[in-house]
């Protein structure tokens, strides 16, 4: 052995402290997740963008389909589709988490922290977290942008508060199945795959049309599609008011979703640590 | 640590990939400060053992116990007495390296007062104050691999692993990181590495295992391996059309030993003094050398000895599966 030179020696080691300990990894998780989407506004523009496209699109072409028959009453084309810009846009902002995550694990990091004492836990809610932080300001974003297009929530300063929370929900709820995908097959080849899934779910909702002026298979789907019920509990707020029926939508439907996706992203996450 | 015993000890240790035999019966001890040296080519199942030490895999027989924790069923506790820089474990290149030992120094559990020295000591330490905040993907090789270290450091670890600290890393890179790991183990750190340069091995590691196909085949101190080989080597090119008489000529002075594609060579039975008389007789016989080398016993006799065929010479004939290609000579394997 050499002899050592000590230019900055090692203090001794700082006491660990335990109670805490959970809360402060998953708020540093947190923040890692929020700082990758931050980073790559590459890979997070278009999520922000192509909903007002389609909004925009919408309300050139379909401005005054608001005046057929069964048309629910709304004052103008972009009330309506506002709802569905939020949700289409956290749709596909979630895809960006579940990707994180899979590159993670393609590239070494996910070894990295599990070879740390992090909580597992941690490593799958500050990724969650991330997710649920860039619905809600999605959420806020769309609304800025599109009131002084003629935008008018009905529900007024309380409905955005509701809307905003909807749209971390949202991501939440979605980002617990992009994350179980990418625990399932690390690949995020694979989770960017499940973009066009998430587009199908789009179109077979009431994203775009109302419920009401749609028939047979497709007014059959969009009866059961999860992304109607979500977009509905929105679209009350703006076009309606705040209502306790439209707030308990609004966020009722996001919480279950979540419930069912964050399990089964719980269950990935521990069968993949088990397998190996 | 809780009991007296090593800080790195394995029994029988295996591991199966499916029905590939990664790790096929490992056992180690590896003693407090010491530095241990695992050395092999790729696949050889280095980096199976060192992620089983490390929690990251668990073995599908056979038992290990880190700083006095056993790997599988206290696996939280050797995770956090022990430091792991991984090769094959990427940085997250978006951060910078400040913010990754903020965020290592959390996971850990450090109290916040703590993080920011802690940090900002070890950044000073590994030579990375200019470029704390900037992100790593503007890092160099070097530099990634020094972040790594500080970020292993971070909870000051009694135990540090670290996978090819130096694969891939130009000459004076490396030279900093093994001054670094030097350093460390003088203030008492126990390090196991691997790596698959034999000097590295010779220069660092107070005892060095050299595994072959998910077994070891030799341990000892370089010291020890290289007196066991014992005789030194003549390494001699002649013309190719004179290489089977020169054979039978070397052959007469000692045991013949596997060499670089293009070159003969002979562990001189009779030592260096030997080398006048393996001249003449060469000469006697009509042999043109072309080049006359002489070796003492080195790590690569070691591992030539011990695995049948030699690492670095052979480093562009290993193939990714692990294991030596069609190219490397199979010779004596013991």
């Amino acid at each position: 052995m050499t002899a050592a030179v000590f230019s900055t020696p090692m203090t001794p080691a700082p006491p660990v402290q335990a109670r805490g300990l959970w809360w402060s990894q998953t708020l540093a998780m947190s923040k890692r997740s929020v700082i990758a989407i931050v980073r790559q506004p590459a890979l997070v523009i278009p999520s922000l963008i192509f909903p007002l496209f389609f909004a925009a699109l919408g309300t050139s072409s379909f401005g005054r389909a608001i005046n057929l028959p069964n048309f629910p009453k709304v004052d103008n084309f972009l009330d309506f589709s506002l709802a569905g810009s939020v949700v289409q846009g956290v749709l596909f902002g979630s895809v960006t988490g579940g990707a994180a995550l899979a590159t993670d694990i393609e590239q070494g990091f996910f070894d990295r922290l599990l070879a740390t004492p992090t909580s597992r836990v941690s490593i799958l809610v500050g990724r969650l977290a991330g997710a649920a932080l860039f619905g809600a300001f999605q959420a806020l974003f769309f609304i800025i942008v599109l009131l002084p297009f003629g935008v008018r929530i009905a529900a007024g300063v309380p409905g955005v508060i509701i809307i905003v929370i909807c749209g971390g929900l949202t991501g939440m709820a979605i980002g617990g199945f992009t994350a179980a995908m990418a625990l399932k097959t690390g690949s995020s080849e694979a989770v960017q795959g499940s973009f066009p899934l998430l587009f199908i779910a789009l179109f077979f909702s009431s994203a775009f049309f109302p419920r009401q002026t749609m028939q047979g298979a497709y007014k059959v789907i969009a009866d059961v599609n999860p992304v109607s019920h979500l977009v509905e509990g929105i679209r009350g707020l703006v076009t309606d008011g705040f209502t306790a029926g439209h707030v308990v939508a609004a966020l009722l439907v996001p919480t279950a979703i979540g419930v069912v996706s964050i399990t089964l992203a719980m269950r990935t996450l521990y069968s993949r640590l088990a397998s190996r | 640590m809780t009991t007296k015993q090593p800080p790195i000890v394995a029994h029988d240790l295996v591991r199966h990939f499916g029905t590939v035999k990664a790790v096929d019966g490992v056992d180690l001890e590896v003693h407090d400060g010491e530095i241990f040296g695992f050395l092999g080519p790729n696949g050889a199942g280095k980096s199976t053992v060192i992620r089983m030490l490390t929690t990251l895999l668990k073995p599908t027989s056979g038992s290990a116990q880190v700083a006095g924790f056993d790997v599988v069923t206290q696996a939280n506790d050797v995770r956090r007495n022990i430091g792991v820089a991984l090769q094959d474990a990427a940085i997250d290149p978006l951060m910078t390296g400040n913010e990754l030992l903020h965020l290592q120094a959390v996971l850990y559990g450090l109290p916040v007062a703590q993080v920011k020295p802690r940090a900002a000591e070890l950044l000073e330490r590994v030579g990375l104050i200019g470029a704390a905040d900037r992100r790593v993907g503007t890092y160099s090789g070097g530099m990634r691999r020094r972040l790594d270290l500080a970020l292993s450091l971070i909870h000051q670890p009694t135990v540090l692993f670290l996978d090819e600290p130096t694969t891939g890393l130009d000459p004076m890179s490396r030279i900093t990181l093994w001054e670094e790991v030097r350093r460390l183990n003088s203030e008492g750190t126990t390090v196991l590495l691997t790596t698959q340069y034999l000097e590295e091995a010779d220069q660092l590691a107070d005892r060095v295992a050299i595994i072959d196909h998910g077994k070891i085949v030799k341990e000892g101190t370089p010291t020890e391996l290289k007196a066991a080989v014992g005789a030194p080597t003549l390494l001699i090119s002649v013309p190719a059309t004179q290489a089977l008489t020169a054979r039978d000529v070397l052959a007469r002075f000692g045991e013949l030993r596997t060499t670089a594609e293009g070159s003969l060579g002979v562990g001189l039975a009779g030592g260096a003094g030997a080398v006048t008389d393996v001249v003449r007789a060469l000469d006697e016989a009509g042999i043109k050398v072309q080049h006359l080398e002489l070796n003492e016993p080195s790590l690569d006799d070691v591992f030539a000895e011990s695995t049948g065929y030699r690492l670095e010479g052979a480093a562009t004939a290993m193939t990714d599966a692990g294991g030596p290609a069609p190219t490397a000579k199979k010779g004596r394997r013991k």
